[in-house]
This record gives C-alpha cells, sequence and structure tokens, in this order.
C-alpha cells in the first residue's frame, strides 16, 4: 500500500511537470519578447529535469525506464491534472497558468522537503532554487501585468477567471491520500491547496486582478485517474513522435 | 569618433540629463552584471530590456547565468551608468576626467566603479566609494583606482540604483553547475561520428 501510494504520488507529479514542460517549451521561438522568450523557454526545460528526476526515483522503484515511461503510454495513463495539458492559447493564459501551477508548484515541493520518504524529500532540497526563480518570475509578471494597462488587465482576469476550475482539478483527491498522510509522505492535497490559496492572494493583492469565490467554482478533476481532455493524445504524439520512429536509438 | 556600437551610444555621459529613447526598443534597457563565482569581482555582461528594475533582474538571470556558474546578479538602469570618455590610443581613460568642485554641503552617497581593462572584454568591478555626484564619483575614482596601467574606460553608479540579488535569492543558481546540457562541450559529437564513420566503411 506504502508502494503504491507513493508511485502514484510520483507519477502524478512527474506527469504535470513533462506535460506542462511540453507545453510551455511550445513558446521557444515565439515568446512576447526575446528575454522572456529565454526565460520561459529555460523554465520548460527546468520542469522537463524535474519529470526526469521523478521518473528515475519511479524507475528505482521497479518502474519502466524514464524514456519508456514518457514517450510509450498512451493518455489514459496519465496522471497529469487536465490544467497542464490545455493548448497555450494567448500568452496571458500560459502566464496564469505558470502563475497558479508554479504557486502550487513550489508549495507542494515545499511539504516534501518533510516527506519520510528520504530521496523525494532530498530532490525537493536540491531543486529549491529553481522553483524559487520560477515564482519570482510569474508572480512580477503577474504584479507587472496585473496593474499595468486596460488591455493587461483585462486580459489577465478573463485568463484567471477561466483558469481556476481548472487549477483546482491540481488537487484532485488521490485514492491514496489516507496512506500518504499516516505515512508522513505528503501531507495532503486539501493541506496543500490552502497554502496555495495563500500564496496566490498574496501575489493579486496588490494588483487590480480580482480572485473570484472559489466556492461556486466546479473544479475539472479526472486527470489524475487518467481521464484528459482531447488535447493531451495530440500532445503526446507529438512529443513522442521522433522517439517512436526508433526506441532504441541513442541520442 | 561615434560608435556604431548600441552598447557604446547608450549609455549617457556623466553631463548628459536627457534619457534617450530608443525608437526600437520596446521598453527601456538595463545593465547586468554578474559574479561568476565567489572570488572573483563582478563583471559587466550585457544588457535587457524590461519594463521597469525589477522585471530587467528577472529576465537578466535567464539571459545571462544559463551555462556558467554564478552566485550572484545585479541590474541598474541603463540611464544610471554614468561613463567617462572613452581612451583614444596610448591615453588612459582616468586622465581624461576633469576635475569637479562640489559644494561641501551636498550629501554624500556610495557608488560602484567599473574599469574597462581590455578593449572588446567586459567591465570589471574595481571597488566602492563615497562621492557627492557621479562626476564626483569619476574624480574620486580617478584618485583611487588609478594604478598607472592603462585603463579604455570608467563606469560609475550610485549603489542605491541597484537591484541586487538579495541574500535569500541566492540558491537561484544551485543546481547551475548540473546543467551540463546547456553547454557544448556536453555533446560529444565527434566521437559519434568517427563511430558512425568506422561502422560505414566496414560494410
Amino acid at each position: 500500500m506504502k508502494e503504491e501510494a507513493t508511485k502514484e504520488l510520483l507519477y502524478k507529479m512527474a506527469d504535470d511537470q513533462l506535460i506542462l514542460g511540453h507545453r510551455n517549451s511550445e513558446w521557444t521561438g515565439f515568446g512576447p519578447l526575446l528575454e522572456e522568450d529565454i526565460a520561459f523557454s529555460s523554465m520548460a526545460q527546468d520542469k522537463l529535469g524535474h519529470s526526469l528526476a521523478l521518473y528515475q526515483l519511479l524507475n528505482q522503484m521497479g518502474e519502466e525506464p524514464p524514456d519508456t515511461v514518457a514517450f510509450m503510454r498512451e493518455a489514459s495513463n496519465f496522471h497529469n491534472c487536465i490544467f497542464t495539458e490545455l493548448p497555450n492559447g494567448e500568452y496571458d493564459f500560459s502566464l496564469v497558468r505558470h502563475f497558479l501551477f508554479d504557486a502550487a508548484e513550489i508549495v507542494r515541493f515545499e511539504m516534501l522537503r518533510e516527506s519520510s520518504f528520504v530521496p523525494l524529500a532530498e530532490l525537493a532540497a536540491k531543486i529549491t532554487g529553481e522553483l524559487r526563480y520560477h515564482n519570482l518570475h510569474a508572480k512580477t509578471w503577474i504584479r507587472q501585468l496585473g496593474s499595468a494597462t486596460e488591455e493587461s488587465i483585462l486580459r489577465l482576469q478573463q485568463s484567471l477567471t477561466f483558469s481556476l476550475p481548472y487549477a483546482l482539478g491540481i488537487f484532485e483527491t488521490s485514492p491514496f491520500e489516507e496512506a500518504l498522510m499516516s505515512e508522513k509522505i505528503f501531507a495532503g492535497e486539501q493541506a496543500l491547496k490552502a497554502r496555495w490559496m495563500e500564496k496566490i492572494e498574496e501575489t493579486l493583492k496588490p494588483t487590480e486582478l480580482r480572485l473570484p469565490s472559489l466556492d461556486n467554482i466546479h473544479p475539472v478533476y479526472g486527470g489524475r485517474l487518467g481521464k484528459h481532455s482531447e488535447h493531451l493524445q495530440p500532445l503526446l504524439d507529438e512529443m513522442s513522435e521522433v522517439f517512436k520512429i526508433d526506441p532504441t536509438a541513442e541520442w | 569618433m561615434k560608435s556604431l556600437d548600441p552598447r557604446v551610444t547608450r549609455l549617457p555621459s556623466p553631463d548628459s540629463s536627457e534619457k534617450e529613447e530608443s525608437a526600437l526598443a520596446q521598453f527601456g534597457p538595463f545593465e547586468v552584471f554578474v559574479q561568476p563565482n565567489p572570488k572573483k569581482p563582478f563583471q559587466h555582461e550585457g544588457a535587457v530590456h524590461a519594463p521597469n528594475l525589477e522585471m530587467a533582474f528577472v529576465l537578466a538571470k535567464e539571459a545571462f547565468t544559463r551555462r556558467f556558474t554564478c552566485t550572484s546578479l545585479y541590474v541598474v538602469d541603463t540611464s544610471r551608468v554614468f561613463v567617462s570618455a572613452m581612451s583614444e590610443g596610448q591615453q588612459n581613460a582616468f586622465d581624461l576626467i576633469p576635475q569637479t568642485t562640489s559644494p561641501a554641503s551636498s550629501e554624500k552617497k556610495s557608488f560602484e566603479i567599473y574599469l574597462l581593462q581590455k578593449r572588446g572584454k567586459q567591465s570589471i568591478h574595481a571597488g566602492q566609494l563615497i562621492a557627492t555626484s557621479p562626476e564626483d564619483a569619476m574624480w574620486n575614482a580617478r584618485q583611487q583606482f588609478n594604478k598607472g596601467t592603462q585603463v579604455f574606460q570608467v563606469w560609475a553608479i550610485a549603489t542605491e540604483d541597484i537591484r541586487f540579488t538579495a541574500d535569500d535569492e541566492n540558491d537561484l543558481w544551485q543546481t547551475l553547475p548540473e546543467k551540463k546540457f546547456r553547454d557544448a562541450s556536453d555533446y560529444k559529437g565527434g566521437d559519434k561520428l568517427k563511430e558512425f564513420l568506422e561502422r560505414s566503411n566496414r560494410l
């Protein structure tokens, strides 16, 4: 039970990182300004690095090697939340997703620094600086554009309102929630969500953006159980296209 | 001589008060300074365009510290970097700095002094001094940092204008030494090509 619970946690975290990392990398060469293009691409690369580290932990627990799990699974075997697989759209949506997701990500890893599963606690400590930069980047942009012009405020507000049901899907309850908490592997999605709320409210406070009441929002769940939107399979097909030509090739 | 290099022409001389707007730039420029390791001084690394100082810091981090080791970074609005005349031939830029007289009542503040010691290289941090104005900082630099060896240009930046890396931000570069995949040296294309050629010769 304990091992199964740990694996489920690792898979959903790794899949979030891989899928969002891939989505964000689609901005490479198309960013709104050169410096931002570089920064966003770099953070996308960090996310792929995080997914690799997590797949390696799974591999040490007897799962298939990282390339196999990343490139050879069908959409229904992925555990990422639906939020991460949505197409990029305009930059305002990508930025809001980066802000909402990465705030949850840094809190999750902060919590995992206390994990009884030592390899995960060590990884969480190791990547602190990267997560901190991702959050500094997101917060600075949100603060800047969230109080800049009528258009920037309106566009961010629309993306924020659109994103929230999906963002709440990050915290979909795991079938192993109790086991993860009692074994002190992870303090649970609800605790994470509460700390995430505080964090995003703190960033939004000095801006013109308003966080709608979460009580009336219906979270978009399903991703953690492999029930995805129509957007995931095309992403996987494209991501694994080259790998599948010759899975044994060395790069 | 009027330089065509935008990195040179965009820097104001101490007596220019007007900030020049570049027609091509979406946002104003900021200068980026990097400390490669704790034992080395800060050096000028380049410029980023950004809407403000904080955004410049955020964007500079990835634009200039992706590959090599880094322990700290700071940024300053380009219009706040004061530069001496550029020296020609065997001239020492220090010798071109005019003496200034500052009113005794003027408030003193700290300035960072950068020296261009080789043409085509980066300006390197030489030290800090106290002065009443950028002009005064230049003159003081001439007294304090002129070792007689030729320098090509002197920069003075008020310390208070700088967005430094905060103490608790030092872990931003924690995993950088591991990211060898961002460096060309990590890709041993030559070995693979040799192997491929040997294999094709055997066929």
